[in-house]
C-alpha cells in the first residue's frame, strides 16, 4: 500500500469519511473515489453504479465496487440526483485504480444543495483523518 | 442446529463487558447452521459494530448445511443442474451481496467469518483479503498440504485445484462473510456449479490431498491459532453453541 506522502489528494476536491470524492463542475458535483480508496482496494474489477434519475441522500450507499472477491459498498458525499454515470467503467473499471480523480470518475449528481460540498474535508483535513 | 435466539441476548451481555485490550475478539463457535440464520447474525453484528453498541471485533466459525450462494455480480448461468434437482437435494440457492460468484458450502467445510472493523484496524481490503488467505494456507501446512495462492483467482490451491475460498463485503468500513475451507467432505455438488463462475475450475479438500481422514474440530483449533497471528488478535471471550 501508499504511504499517506505518496498518495494524491488535489486541491480542487473534497473528500467524505468514506474516502470518496466531490469536485464541482458548474452547478453539478462528479464523484469518485481517492487514490487512498482504489490502492487499499486493490485490482477493480467490477463498479455497480446507480441510474440515471435515481436521488439519495448524503451518505446512503449509492452502489459498489468490487475487488479482490471483496465487495465494497460507496456512499453519496452529498444529497442529490444522479444526473450521469461513468458508462466506460463498465468495460473499463481498471480506471479506477489508474485515473481516480479523471478518467475513473463514477456519478456526476445535481446536489439538492450545492453548499453541501463545503461540509466535506479538504485534502488538508482527509490527510489529518488518514494519519489518525 | 440453528443458532438459539438466545444467542443475540448473551451478545448484548457481552458487549456490555469492559473490554481487555483492543486486541481482543469476541469469537463465536458454532456447529452446523443453515446460511440464512448465520447471515442474519452477520448483519445485525455489522450493524451493532457500525453503532457502537458491540465494540470489539467478531470472528464466528461454523459450518453450513449444503447451501448454494452466488455473489453480487455472479447468476444462475453457472448453475449446470436444474432448479428442481437442486429442491430434490434440498439444497437451496441464495444470493448474496459479498464479492465473487458461486460456490457451495456444506457439512464438513470449515467457515470463518470475521466481522472486523478494518478502517479502525487499519487494514485495507488487499491485504485483509491476503490475510484470509494466509491463515487457509498456514492450516493446510500443518496437515502436510502445500496450498498457494493463484495470481488470476483468489483463495486457496493445491496443484490448480481449489482447496479454499474468500469473499467478503465492505459495509462502513466494517467487513462481513469470510472463508471457506474445504477439509473432509462431499466434493460431488460442486460438480453441479461451475465454481467461481468459470468453466474447469476443480476442487478439492484437506482429506483428499492428505489421503487422510481429518477431525474437523483439530482443523478448526489449528485455523483459530493462525488466524491469531495473522490478525494479531486473541480469541478469548468464547461464546459457543453446538
Amino acid at each position: 500500500m501508499k504511504e499517506i506522502d505518496q498518495l494524491i489528494l488535489p486541491d480542487d476536491v473534497r473528500f467524505s469519511k468514506d474516502h470518496e470524492w466531490a469536485k464541482n463542475e458548474g452547478n453539478n458535483v462528479k464523484v469518485g473515489i481517492s487514490d487512498y480508496a482504489q490502492d487499499q482496494l486493490g485490482d477493480i474489477v467490477f463498479v455497480e453504479m446507480p441510474q440515471i434519475g435515481d436521488t439519495f441522500k448524503k451518505d446512503e450507499e449509492f452502489g459498489s465496487i468490487e475487488s479482490v472477491k471483496a465487495v465494497s459498498e460507496i456512499y453519496m458525499p452529498v444529497s442529490g440526483e444522479i444526473v450521469s454515470i461513468n458508462t466506460e467503467l463498465e468495460d473499463h473499471p481498471e480506471q479506477v485504480n489508474q485515473s481516480p480523480y479523471d478518467k475513473g470518475w463514477i456519478i456526476e449528481i445535481k446536489p439538492d444543495d450545492l453548499s453541501e460540498i463545503d461540509t466535506l474535508m479538504t485534502n488538508k483535513d482527509y490527510i489529518a483523518m488518514l494519519k489518525g | 442446529m440453528n443458532i438459539s435466539p438466545d444467542i443475540y441476548h448473551q451478545l448484548s451481555i457481552l458487549a456490555s463487558q469492559d473490554i481487555l485490550s483492543d486486541q481482543d475478539c469476541l469469537y463465536l463457535e458454532f456447529g452446523k447452521v443453515d446460511y440464512e440464520i448465520a447471515w442474519e447474525l452477520q448483519k445485525y453484528l455489522v450493524n451493532a459494530r457500525y453503532e457502537g453498541s458491540i465494540n470489539t471485533d467478531i470472528i464466528m466459525l461454523l459450518e453450513h448445511s449444503p447451501v448454494f450462494t452466488i455473489g453480487k455480480r455472479g447468476n444462475r448461468d453457472s448453475l449446470r443442474v436444474s432448479e428442481e434437482f437442486l429442491k430434490n437435494n434440498n439444497t437451496p440457492v441464495i444470493h448474496v451481496e459479498r464479492g465473487g460468484d458461486i460456490t457451495y458450502h456444506g457439512p464438513g467445510q470449515v467457515i470463518v467469518y470475521p466481522i472486523i472493523h478494518l478502517e479502525k484496524a487499519r487494514i485495507g481490503v488487499k491485504d485483509y483479503v491476503a490475510a484470509l488467505e494466509e491463515m487457509m494456507i498456514q492450516t493446510a501446512d500443518d496437515w502436510g498440504i502445500c496450498a498457494e495462492r493463484h495470481s488470476k483467482n483468489h483463495g486457496v490451491w493445491v496443484n490448480n485445484k481449489k482447496l479454499g475460498s474468500v469473499g467478503i463485503t465492505v459495509r462502513r468500513g466494517i467487513c462481513f462473510h469470510g472463508l471457506a475451507l474445504n477439509v473432509n467432505m462431499s466434493l460431488e455438488p460442486f460438480t453441479w456449479i461451475n465454481p467461481c463462475g468459470l468453466k474447469d475450475v476443480k476442487v478439492t479438500s484437506m482429506a483428499k490431498e492428505s489421503d487422510q481422514s481429518i477431525v474437523i474440530k483439530d482443523v478448526r483449533n489449528s485455523l483459530r491459532k493462525h488466524m491469531e497471528n495473522v490478525l494479531n488478535v486473541k480469541l478469548n471471550r468464547i461464546l459457543s453453541q453446538s
